[in-house]
């Protein structure tokens, strides 16, 4: 049986990592704040982008578009036989499931695409070091991005998509993510998605209604021009995601620990006073018998 | 002058104006300075970092703007920029200083990010400090 003293010094050590998980869950509360807001203003600049390459590209001629750079971000590639994938996780643990989940994600899709060989972008230590503890497998880390978190800025998506389109444009054939998304404080989901080559937009035939517009430089530089930003506007948004249900998984994940922290502390301040009253009973016992038996 | 241009100025960070009505709006086009007037023909254009002035009744004001794109249709002008700033919270001698920063961090050459993220940056202190410049020569 464990003795006072020790009882005492594990309460201690109990109640101090408490402490640090609610601090840690404060932090992550505090900070979700502004995370989610981030990706609220980040809304309104995705939507407008979004409307103006639909727009453009329903002006552009087909022929036009062939003979420009910009048709290869649409066009199938195969033969390379080679994949990237973008990875996004974060950079530090104790944030429960939500490395885990993407890992596991990518785990799956690996197995699917053996045989291939894959370039991944790691953002997020977790990722990297995962990476680089695999074994048997034609796997190459291309690029990594660490220690973004929890202050991603557009600069961040502006250097990833740099390097995306340069694995793009040289290497693969085309490029996969694999990310959180956040759906709500309590929830969050692994999301897996075809990056490059972009097939959302399609020739409708008929005419855009920026008929009447003028261009300056022409349509074609301005699609080429204006498609990188597309996808950076995108990929911002998909680090504001990951940032914030990262920040999310680990606000609960500290909770839960303080909560299990402050049950294990009441269970043993119950066990430390049941020891005591134990033992004052034990000496009681002793004493009385021991006075009885001089006495007579 | 009645009629009035509606400018909106968006970046990924922040919505920064609007829909206010206006008067004048020049932008820093691909080719060279640009101005607008209502009743401008539609038009997409591309944008180089420099300085966007709009005109309200007499009053201007200047943003510094980086990269992007404006669309102009139906008097409504649309900037779709990738950082913005109003020229009257930007502060010389603290761009001065962020510039010497990244110049500092360029020149230092740490890991690959943190090269990218200088080179940003210095872009950035050294538009505004030509902003700040510009201002007080205004001024005097």
């Amino acid at each position: 049986m464990a003795s006072l003293r020790d009882i005492r010094r594990h309460i201690a050590s109990v109640k101090n990592i408490k402490q640090i998980t609610y601090a840690m869950k404060m932090v992550a509360a505090a900070r979700i704040k502004r995370a989610q807001k981030a990706i609220f203003n980040s809304r309104p600049f995705a939507l407008k982008m979004e409307e103006t390459v639909r727009n453009l590209f329903a002006e552009m001629e087909e022929e036009d578009f062939k003979s420009s750079p910009t048709h290869r971000l649409f066009e199938k590639k195969s033969e390379k036989n080679c994949i990237g994938l973008v990875m996004v996780t974060a950079d530090k643990g104790l944030c429960g499931s939500f490395n885990i989940n993407v890992l596991k994600t990518a785990v799956k899709w690996l197995r699917n695409n053996r045989g291939k060989k894959i370039k991944v972008i790691a953002v997020g230590k977790k990722g990297r070091d995962f990476c680089k503890r695999l074994r048997g497998l034609d796997l190459e880390i291309f690029y990594e991005m660490i220690g973004i978190f929890p202050k991603v800025s557009y600069v961040h998506s502006n250097i990833l998509c740099d390097e995306i389109l340069k694995l793009y444009h040289n290497e693969a054939d085309e490029i996969k993510l694999i990310y959180t998304e956040f759906k709500s404080m309590m929830s969050q989901s692994v999301e897996t998605k075809n990056v490059l080559p972009l097939k959302s937009l399609k020739f409708s035939g008929e005419k855009g209604r920026m008929d009447d517009f003028e261009f300056e430089p022409h349509k074609a530089s301005l699609l080429e021009a204006l498609l990188p930003r597309y996808i950076k506007a995108e990929f911002y948004r998909i680090l504001l995601e990951s940032q914030a249900a990262e920040l999310a998984a680990r606000m609960n994940a500290m909770e839960n620990a303080s909560k299990n922290a402050a049950d294990i502390i009441e269970g043993l301040t119950l066990k430390l006073n049941k020891t005591r009253q134990a033992m004052i009973t034990t000496e009681l016992t002793e004493i009385v018998s021991g006075a009885q038996a001089l006495g007579g | 002058m009645d009629k009035k241009l509606i400018l909106s100025i968006v970046t990924p960070q922040e919505v920064y104006l609007e829909e206010i009505p206006v008067d004048f709006v020049a932008l820093p086009a691909f080719e060279g300075e640009m101005g607008i007037l209502p009743g401008h023909a539609p038009f997409m254009v591309q944008l180089k970092d420099g300085l966007l002035r709009y005109r309200t009744n007499a009053e201007e004001s200047v943003f510094a703007i980086l990269g992007g794109f404006a669309q102009i249709e139906n008097d409504r002008v649309t900037i779709l920029a990738e950082g913005a700033d109003l020229a009257k919270e930007i502060d010389e001698e603290k761009e001065r200083q962020a510039y010497q920063r990244a110049r500092d961090a360029l020149a230092m050459k740490g890991a690959d990010i943190d090269l990218d993220a200088a080179q940003a940056a210095l872009r950035k202190a050294a538009l505004r400090m030509k902003i700040a410049e510009l201002r007080r020569k205004r001024r005097k």
